[in-house]
């Protein structure tokens, strides 16, 4: 690599570098012809129209909207998902009565509830927020139940010989043994939600990210179309950052456990 | 009429069968019987498959025999206790917990109020070398450092019994030197009671003040040979190597090997 280019051998240099380099070439095409603005908007264009919408309400009205439904179907289906997994993985006979019939629901794909939810619960927040939760539960379960199932039993030796048993045990040994496969399960979750609230929005709705894409089709304005998705995007990578800071704070021992990070 | 007490530590005619995936049974240990005094260093020493670590998760109350009783302090085992501490092979700390926090883990469980956990936990970690260390956390250790920790952890409930399998095996021989030291030390300061799995000839007869021979197929104990030499026992001094070479023939290995 010539010497002027190494300071910008850093991942945030780089990084930067590929988002500069699509939107410029995005910018450029657009304005000299190459593609039909009416199709695919400049990204000057989109962000003017996002700043527009974000300074008269409507974009943050959506917003919080969607960001709520998601808020309380993701905590909902995870505390479940949890809670199951957990208690199937400690208690046999609850699996073996269980496990067939979620295993038949998970094998369903949550999409296809869109309609039935919306016949149960009408279009307002309560079959959204169903929605969102059986879609999170799922990889939720499965996570928690093979974290416990799979704890190293040295730990629970060790506990043992040091006077840890029953709800002690649990707590103090199985729950944090298990905790970096609980936490994969809710940062993949985290991505279902998202896709499960577009879905149910799109359905139906009257608020919501999923609705202004919507209606923005209907009165063929492709930019607001492009805010919403920009928007989605934002959302979805902020809640994966927090979340991994959030990691980083409550876990320092995680990454490092496994050395074949990033 | 008042019995002379009980040894710490008695085995009578303990068996231990497992049925392998295939159905078949095998005698992982048959017919032991000894027993342990209080003060006594014991090593069980033997080529793998004699059931050196079955014997040790007997008395530990993880495996239960199938045969036979195992008596610690006048009472049947019956499963893990504090009063039995154990250091494991492969480092059994918690991960989630720094130093400190994994070796205040049995004073927690034994309901100590927090200020007595963090004594006890910074006196056990300075009795094995680590002072400094208590923040720490596994994965910031070395593998050295991690067996001390473990060491510690297993102190903290001040057991009467430590049960140490293998605990130096993973480590290089420099480590493992420095580590025997240490455990010899401690032992001259609390007086506790050890019993050691090794299958390194070498480091029983720097440990023990007796050393348990076994043999497999089925496991049991075929020599059970008393060790008073002062410490430090120089490797290069002729009773060393005089016991060396009786305890390679005791375990059926030529001295040429």
């Amino acid at each position: 690599m010539p010497r002027f280019l190494r300071p910008f051998d850093h991942p945030l240099a780089l990084g930067l570098l590929g988002v500069l380099a699509f939107f410029g070439g995005w910018e450029g095409g657009s304005r000299a012809g190459l593609v039909n603005p009416h199709i695919i908007p400049a990204p000057s264009t989109v962000f003017a129209s996002a700043w527009a919408m974000l300074a008269d309400g409507e974009l943050p009205g959506h917003l919080a909207a969607s960001l709520w439904r998601a808020a309380a179907g993701f905590t909902a289906g995870a505390a479940l998902g949890i809670l199951l997994g957990v208690a199937m993985a400690r208690l046999p006979r609850l699996h073996g009565v269980l496990n067939p019939l979620v295993q038949m629901f998970r094998a369903i794909p949550s999409l296809a509830f869109v309609p039935l939810a919306i016949f149960w619960f009408g279009i307002g927040e309560a079959s959204k927020i169903f929605l969102i939760a059986w879609g999170v539960f799922f990889p939720v379960w499965v996570n928690s139940f093979i974290g416990v199932r799979d704890v190293n039993p040295l730990f629970a030796r060790a506990a043992a010989s040091l006077g840890a048993g029953g709800w002690r045990l649990l707590l103090h040994v199985v729950l944090p043994a298990a905790l970096p496969f609980i936490v994969a399960g809710l940062r993949v979750s985290l991505s279902v939600a998202l896709v499960i609230l577009v879905a149910a929005e799109l359905a139906g709705a009257m608020r919501g990210v999923g609705y202004l894409i919507q209606l923005s089709q209907l009165v063929f304005r492709v930019d607001q179309m492009f805010v919403g998705l920009l928007a989605l995007g934002v959302m979805g990578f902020t809640a994966d950052a927090l979340f991994d800071l959030g990691v980083r704070r409550l876990m320092p021992w995680y990454g490092a456990e496994r050395k074949t990070g990033r | 009429m008042t019995t002379p007490p009980e040894p710490l530590i008695v085995c009578d005619r303990v068996g231990h069968r497992y049925r392998s995936a295939l159905g078949r049974e095998t005698a992982a240990l048959s017919g032991v019987s000894l027993t342990i005094g209080a003060d006594e260093f014991v090593c069980l020493l033997g080529p793998s498959g004699c059931g050196k670590t079955t014997l040790l998760n007997l008395i530990a109350g993880f495996l239960a025999p199938s045969e036979g009783e195992i008596r610690v302090g006048g009472v049947v085992v019956g499963g893990p206790s504090p009063e039995r501490g154990v250091v494991f092979q492969d480092y059994s700390l918690f991960p989630w917990l720094t130093a400190r926090g994994n070796v205040a883990f049995g004073p927690r469980m034994a309901g100590r109020p927090a200020r007595e956990r963090r004594r006890l936990a910074e006196e056990c970690l300075a009795l094995v070398g680590l002072e400094g260390a208590g923040d720490r956390y596994p994965f910031e250790l070395s593998g050295g450092m991690k067996q001390r920790v473990a060491i510690a952890h297993a102190l903290a409930t001040e057991p009467a019994l430590l049960l140490m399998d293998e605990p130096f095996a993973a480590l290089d021989a420099m480590t493992r030197g420095a580590l025997q030291a240490q455990i010899l030390a401690i032992r001259a300061r609390e007086a506790r009671t050890i019993l050691f799995v090794t299958h390194n000839i070498a480091e029983a007869i720097a440990l023990g003040t007796r050393i348990l021979v076994m043999s497999p197929n089925p496991g049991r104990i075929a020599e059970d040979i008393p060790v008073d030499l002062p410490y430090p026992r120089r490797r290069t001094a002729p009773a060393f190597n005089a016991l060396y070479e009786r305890l390679t023939q005791a375990i059926g290995l030529s001295v040429a090997d």
